[in-house]
């Protein structure tokens, strides 16, 4: 809590001073505090994103997203180490890239996409961490470098510890092991919906292993690079925000018949790449 | 992971079974080595639960070392050099002193050195100075670092269980801190 909000709490607890003593200072259901709580939450909350959005965007200027870009996540998920987002753009300027910023986890920028000339970029899914009560917010960046920016606000908390399971070399197994499902059928030139499933356990260094009682240290994906018969589909800057075993649902234009390559880079320096026939068989 | 207000009031609120059954754990006989976040137990032997109400009024009387044991963010070592790594500011119980680690339940020797050294400075060495020990609602960090200052000696050891989120429903002032390192 910065200076305002401790200003606000002793606004308060003088407040209620003020009531006299048999207004007690513990009245936990005490509307008044309950308003002022909610107020420094969120003071606190804008304060975060406009550090973030200073550290991230520098001086750009971002503007409302509503109509451009939209944001869906459950508003209470229930396993705060796999949320599902989804993200829709109905820009009429061609996108070129995408931000998905978690703003309370210590690491914020979960993703950062970059589209290449066979993307269609209108709909992307991904599964993030969330460590705590967090607003999400996502930036679709137009050709033309504007910024556009939604945000949704996400109750959950606890993603970063969660373990990934109860054994590492378990989850170590078919490292780089990689699927890629067609969401649709595919027709030359005509826009396809891809879901890529990467096995790997973006371990994000504050997870504790369940047998030695040591946190494991950090593994995870850095960056993901798909293109079409050699043509920039997308390229993804990654970090640890990244649920286990990662699904990225996204969107490319096969001009014809042929092949999707996946290059995954992770922290150890570890290359995966697997390539995979459109249509497939 | 550092600062995790609501963590456990999200437990409560979306999983009702696990809410339900929060008065039903036992306290276990070593210290608590499953998952961090949960329901805990009603009581740790040799020391006080203490609620919200009660500490407020606890540390106005003064003479009260208050120790936060709540993790930390940990920046993983080969983080990208130009990533944004911003962790939220940590929010304490004011004049706590915040010894991430000190909870675990299996300690590293560096960190139990310091959370001694530190009690031993923070009580003037004396084992009857009134300890406080928190760290969130539904977390066995606490739980775990209240038993282990029994087991140093100290005889008035107070376990808050009702953690940061406790305190702050409650309207109360905080400050932030700085994590106490080996």
């Amino acid at each position: 809590m910065g200076v305002t909000g401790t200003f606000l709490m002793a606004l308060v607890l003088g407040t209620l001073a003020a009531l006299g003593p048999a207004s007690a200072t513990f009245a936990d259901d005490s509307q008044a505090v309950m308003r002022a709580h909610a107020a420094q939450d969120e003071a606190e909350r804008a304060a975060r994103w406009k550090a973030l959005q200073h550290a991230i965007f520098g001086a750009r200027s971002l503007t409302d997203g509503a109509g451009v870009i939209q944001i869906e996540a459950p508003e209470h998920a229930l396993d705060a180490a796999l949320v599902p987002i989804t993200l829709t753009m109905k820009s009429a300027t061609p996108i070129k890239g995408l931000y998905l910023v978690i703003d309370n986890n210590p690491s914020p920028v979960a993703s950062h996409f970059t589209f290449g000339p066979r993307a269609d970029p209108r709909t992307v899914k991904l599964r993030v961490r969330v460590n705590q009560y967090t607003f999400i917010h996502a930036v679709a960046e137009s050709a033309d470098g504007r910024l556009f920016v939604s945000q949704q606000f996400v109750k959950t908390s606890g993603g970063c510890s969660a373990p990934v399971g109860s054994d590492n070399a378990e989850a170590l197994k078919d490292v780089g092991l990689m699927k890629l499902h067609l969401l649709g059928t595919f027709a030359p030139g005509r826009p396809l919906q891809a879901q890529l499933m990467i096995r790997h356990p973006n371990f994000n260094g504050m997870q504790m292993d369940q047998i030695t009682r040591l946190f494991t240290p950090a593994r995870f994906i850095r960056t993901i690079d798909a293109t079409y018969d050699g043509t920039a589909v997308f390229h993804l800057d990654s970090d640890i925000s990244l649920s286990t075993d990662p699904v990225i649902t996204f969107g490319f234009v096969p001009d014809r018949k042929g092949t999707m390559q996946l290059v995954v880079h992770d922290s150890d320096n570890a290359l995966f790449n697997h390539s995979f026939d459109v249509p497939a068989g | 992971m550092g600062g995790r207000p609501l963590a456990c009031i999200a437990f409560a609120c979306c999983v009702p079974w696990l809410a339900a059954a929060a008065s039903a754990v036992e306290e276990p006989a070593g210290y608590w080595m499953g998952p961090t976040h949960g329901p805990v137990a009603a009581s740790v032997s040799g020391g006080t639960v203490i609620h919200t109400r009660k500490l407020a009024a606890l540390l106005k009387a003064g003479d009260v070392m208050v120790v936060d044991v709540s993790e930390a963010a940990r920046r993983p070592a080969n983080l990208a050099a130009g990533a944004v790594w911003l962790p939220l500011a940590h929010p304490v119980i004011p004049s706590a002193v915040w010894i991430p680690g000190a909870g675990l339940g299996a300690i590293s020797p560096p960190v139990e050195k310091l959370f001694r050294e530190r009690l031993a400075l923070g009580t003037g060495e004396d084992l009857a100075h009134r300890l406080v020990i928190y760290c969130h609602k539904n977390c066995w960090l606490s739980w775990n670092a209240a038993k282990r200052a029994i087991s140093y000696g100290y005889r008035r050891v107070y376990w808050f269980p009702d953690g940061m989120e406790g305190w702050r429903a409650a309207g109360l002032p905080t400050a932030s801190a700085e994590p106490q390192l080996p």
